[in-house]
């Protein structure tokens, strides 16, 4: 699957990162296993404007412990977790199983600190402490049930070896009118 | 980006300082938060991060709780002909309902309701449409007009008033339905006439209206301040959701015990039994009364019940049977309660309530349980949360709401024993001790006329006349003229695939179709329709919708609606707010009330010269006098200090007021009423609203303000028999590998997907199709996987059929009309994608209440309550085979299965 995916995608990185886990269904999957080199030179470019931030080791995740990090800025609250072998939309590593996203409830900007959820085969950000919100962590952190008024904001990521690199946010975060505030600014 | 695909964007525009500010409600569910609409013209630059940049005064970013813009709460309207953008944002300034801006997703997310030609909003019909040639043509709205009224008026006099049915919603605006009812009942005259959500115009809760309650009596700060609440039939947190965030929620932290009776375990109800403050009667559809009968049987045996309540506020033996000027031969409540089915001499007594209940065998705890499929340790339980006073004498508070779940499964028996226990339990009157629905959609009914109800040939034994059917009297032939408004009609009444079937032998295989653009041909045309024995159908609404207007209408009328007309309506706790229009509607679509009023006077009735919405407002005010939320008194307040009705609702914004509303001639002041059958009220407070003198001029304080709506104005208690339920529900039973088929809404989905699902493309990809919970057992023993594409299919859909007098006491009893042949089984089936959980009971399968798509109803009994005449949805059968994988299976982007009870 990988190399299949390898082979198509060389030579035309014109669609970006962000819509690949969009619309790429199971081939996000496949997209997810390609290590960075792949897209060498064009990364920056395929998130435009997002810096492109190390965050931590493949090979040193453990299952279900959440790694905390601020990305985009040093405000927005993040984490990273490798969810025990339970695939995930836009999850790296051999089980594409280790996404980021917001720790910030969408709604009305509860923190979700705390509320991560395994069970079975269930990957589950909530219950939010304000007004109950629950985010599928597999499924690009749509709402399972709740009040928030769009997904919670994924964070893109990509592996370079055994680097992994945060390089863009999918949703507005909470609080912000601009996930980069300063963009289109000189 | 023109998509109907979620994309999540990445930042979102902020309103300038100078955007203007109006004031609206949430179009959705009852609570009816409030909302302010932020509106800049294009041109004008957008606002900046810094305080002194935005309409909020905040820097951005912001924290929690703060002011904040979601992508979609943006959007591109016109106004006045000019592009203006939208920010729609919950009114962080509210002090009522939505306390500091909270909301639900759907209100959250309402700005993408708006027509904005680049969205899925596109396809809002914008011109009125003919079917010519089999093709829906754009048409003039004279030519339209003039078409539906000379046909209309040709129908009323060749076939009589009853062959023109209207079916209408209920809920869209005072201004709208004032208007349709004058139109139907005050002019037509037509019994063929009910709203979108009952086969006839009958009371939604028979058991409430007897008992003497208001369906909307209490305040919503009364389900805070319940110790217990029982929740039967709904999880407000799904339907309600700022009614639960910001006063159950609340009351569940300070430790309120909750009851709840629900074959499915969603997000509020965890929630509650996270807390360990939680009972949960997980039981089959249809017996609650059993379960309520039982809690009320071990109530009295013990002698926990309110005696000090019911010798005050219940008829006894005398004031059951008294009449108090009206007789009760003519009260709603003896209309059903011949034979003593009902009726009982009070509490005690050898015909009081207790007698009767302690001999039923089926209210034996054990035996309710048991059938029920709950267990008889948790009804003890629930009994002494209710009603066990405490050891120092004093009783807890106890609440009771109820919704769809619990009062379409049994519609009579149901409200019956939810009330007779409410009733012991001391509830109804006082602050914290209400009972009431929780509601479905928002009240925008006004009364234009009453319903003939003489007029109908529907006649149950030994009483008075019901309501017509209007299912039943279409399928027997004799509507010849359908006027459907914002409706689907046929998919939102149960056994819809026989109803389908009609509308398609009576429309569409008529041979008289229009084939000409000559006015005269047309009507002609039209008149021989319903001449041979066919039906015309024309359609007001937003969207074309399938298949009533896609397959059956021969004139559509575009409908201009929320945000696109001043509008008046108000919420679960009578509160009246105004409705502001902010943008231009569609092409030439208008507000309903326009329509009807200029078919009306082409088909010659006076009184429809209405030149806007206030003038429509203003006259139906004194038809509220005597309704819950009476708006008299707001146009006397208006009027005195020389404003119109809707100018003074705007001023009132979004905490508005709430009715039955008083003007108090001495002080000049508008008061409202915190809640019905408020029996804590004195006289100072009477007089503080209305004057010292007693109630004055145009002020009307109903009995139902102080007191309860019955012959004596105390609460009738009533019986519940099973036996007139059980006849259905043992013959609906599952039998060989069928599971109970039932249905709801979910808090995701509101207006019945034509927003939602269809056209709003965040909710669209969280059910993009249609599905269905199954439990893991059930699941397994069919080969059933969560993301597996499913076919739900039933023979043994009952249907009723035929337009019938009752003279037998049995007539109407379901095992009667399938003995007598009126019961026809037909077969249906519909797709879905599964979700396996164990939030659903065993044995039961859960839809979403009616997907466009794939609209399950069609597996739900067409067969009417025998008392009330309304549906039990909720009570359906079905088997469940796999025929394959959803791409939502294996993809990442659509569906969750994630359970809802996660917390």
């Amino acid at each position: 699957m990988a190399d299949s995916a390898q082979k198509e995608d060389q030579g035309r990185c014109t669609l970006n990162r962000r819509e690949f886990l969009l619309y790429g269904g199971t081939a996000a999957v496949a997209v997810s296993t390609i290590s960075l080199s792949l897209f060498s030179g064009s990364a920056r470019a395929r998130v435009v404007g997002y810096p492109r931030q190390w965050i931590a080791r493949l090979s040193q995740l453990t299952d279900h412990q959440l790694l905390n990090f601020r990305y985009p800025n040093e405000q927005a609250q993040s984490f990273l977790v490798k969810m025990g072998g339970v695939q995930a939309g836009g999850g790296l590593g051999l089980e594409h199983d280790v996404v980021a996203f917001s720790y910030i409830c969408t709604h009305q900007g509860g923190s979700l600190k705390g509320g991560y959820k395994a069970v079975g085969e269930h990957r589950v950000m909530g219950q939010c402490p304000l007004h109950l919100s629950t985010y599928d962590l597999t499924r690009h952190g749509i709402i399972v049930s709740g009040q928030a008024y769009q997904s919670l904001p994924q964070v893109v990521l990509e592996l370079e070896g055994d680097d992994i690199y945060a390089s863009g946010v999918m949703g507005l975060l909470h609080g912000y009118h601009d996930n980069l505030p300063s963009r289109g600014k000189p | 980006m023109s998509s109907n695909d979620y994309l999540p964007e990445d930042s979102a525009p902020l309103p300038p300082k100078d955007a203007e500010v109006l004031t609206t409600c949430c179009d959705y569910c009852i609570v009816a938060c409030g909302y302010k609409v932020y509106r800049w013209p294009t041109s004008m630059p957008n606002g900046g991060p810094r305080a002194n940049q935005n309409a909020f005064g905040v820097d951005f970013p912001t924290h929690a709780l703060q002011p904040w813009v979601a992508p979609t709460q943006h959007n591109r309207v016109m106004h006045k002909g000019q592009p203006h953008r939208v920010v729609i944002l919950p009114d962080r300034e509210a002090k009522v309902v939505n306390k500091g801006g909270d909301s639900s997703i759907r209100g959250g997310c309402i700005a993408q309701k708006l027509y904005n030609p680049d969205t899925p909003t596109r396809d809002r019909l914008m011109t009125p449409l003919m079917r010519i040639n089999g093709l829906l043509q754009p048409v003039s709205w004279e030519l339209a007009l003039e078409v539906a009224a000379a046909v209309a008026r040709h129908v009323i006099r060749e076939h009589g008033a009853n062959a023109y049915s209207v079916k209408t919603y209920s809920y869209q605006y005072i201004e709208n339905t004032y208007a349709i009812k004058k139109f139907a009942l005050r002019h037509i005259k037509t019994a063929a006439f009910t709203f979108h959500d009952t086969p006839s115009n009958v009371t939604s809760t028979p058991g409430f209206r007897d008992a003497g309650f208001d369906n909307f009596a209490p305040a919503y700060s009364d389900w805070q301040e319940a110790e217990t609440l029982l929740i039967a039939g709904t999880d407000p947190y799904e339907t309600k959701t700022t009614l639960f965030t910001q006063f159950i929620k609340p009351a569940i932290d300070a430790g309120q015990r909750t009851i709840w009776l629900n074959p499915r375990e969603t997000a509020g109800l965890a929630y509650a039994k996270s807390h360990g403050n939680a009972i949960h009667f997980q039981l089959y559809p249809g017996t609650d009364s059993l379960v309520l009968g039982a809690i009320a049987r071990i109530i009295l045996e013990n002698g926990w019940e309110d005696q000090e309540w019911i010798n005050a506020w219940v008829n006894n033996r005398w004031e059951s049977s008294s009449g108090f000027g009206q007789g009760t031969r003519n009260t709603p409540w003896q209309w059903r309660t011949t034979w003593s089915k009902f009726q009982t001499d009070g509490v005690y007594g050898e015909q009081g309530y207790k007698s009767w209940l302690m001999v039923q065998p089926e209210y034996e705890p054990e035996e309710a349980a048991r059938i029920a499929g709950v267990s008889a340790a948790d009804i003890h339980t629930a009994a002494e949360w209710l009603a066990r006073p405490r050891a120092d004498g004093s009783r807890p508070k106890s609440s009771f709401g109820i919704e769809k779940g619990f009062y379409w499964s049994n519609n009579t028996g149901n409200t019956n024993a939810i009330s007779a226990l409410a009733i012991i339990c001391g509830a109804g009157g006082r602050p914290g001790q209400m009972i009431g629905r929780f509601g479905g959609h928002q009240r925008g009914g006004a009364g234009g006329g009453s319903y003939p109800r003489n007029r109908s040939p529907e006649k149950l034994p030994g009483r008075r006349r019901r309501a017509l059917d209007t299912d039943r009297w279409l399928v027997s032939g004799h509507t010849r003229f359908a006027h459907v408004i914002g409706t689907t009609w046929i998919q939102s009444m149960c056994g819809s695939g026989g109803l389908n079937a009609k509308f398609e032998e009576l429309v569409s295989h008529n041979p008289n179709q229009i084939r000409s653009h000559d006015r005269e041909q047309i009507i002609t045309t039209l008149k021989a329709r319903a001449d041979s024995g066919g039906m015309v159908v024309i359609n007001q609404e937003i969207y074309l919708r399938d298949p009533i207007g896609s397959k059956y209408a021969d004139i559509i009328f575009p409908a201009a609606t929320w945000g696109e007309e001043d509008f008046t309506r108000a919420n679960g706790e009578r509160r009246l707010r105004l409705y502001s229009k902010f943008y231009d509607a569609p092409g030439s679509a208008k507000p309903d009330w326009w329509i009807i009023a200029q078919l009306a006077r082409r088909m010659g009735f006076e009184g429809f010269d209405w030149q806007d919405a206030n003038e429509v407002c203003e006259e139906s005010a004194r038809f509220s006098r005597s309704s819950r939320k009476s708006y008299q008194m707001i146009m006397v307040a208006a009027h005195a200090e020389g404003k119109t009705l809707h100018q003074k609702l705007r001023e009132l914004g979004t905490e508005g007021i709430q009715g039955p509303t008083y003007y108090n001639y001495e002080t000049g002041e508008l008061h409202g009423s915190v809640r019905l059958h408020d029996t804590t009220l004195t006289e100072a407070d009477l007089s503080r609203k209305y004057g010292s003198n007693g109630f004055q001029r145009g002020n009307v304080v109903n009995k139902k303000v102080t007191h309860f709506n019955t012959q004596t104005g105390k609460q009738n208690i009533q019986k519940h028999p099973w036996s007139l339920f059980s006849d259905y529900w043992h013959w609906m039973q599952p039998r060989d590998s069928e599971l109970w088929h039932t249905n709801g809404r979910i808090n995701e989905v509101w207006q019945s997907g034509f927003d939602d699902l269809l056209r709003r493309p965040y909710i669209a990809q969280r059910f993009p199709e249609n599905w269905v919970e199954i439990h893991p057992q059930d699941a397994a023993a069919r080969g059933i996987e969560s993301g597996d594409q499913v076919v739900l299919y039933s023979n043994r859909i009952p249907n009723h059929v035929n337009t019938i007098k009752g003279v037998g006491s049995e007539d109407f009893q379901f095992s009667e009309l399938l003995k007598r042949g009126h019961i026809e089984l037909s077969e249906g089936a519909v797709t879905a994608v599964a979700i396996v959980t164990s939030a659903i009971k065993k044995g039961v399968l859960f839809s979403y209440f009616l997907d466009p798509r794939q609209p399950g109803n069609i597996l739900q009994g067409r067969v009417v309550d025998s008392v009330s005449g309304n549906y039990n949805y909720k009570i359906g059968v079905a088997k469940v085979k796999k025929i394959g994988e959803s791409k939502h299976k294996q993809g990442f982007r659509t569906f969750s299965f994630a359970p809802r009870n996660i917390v």
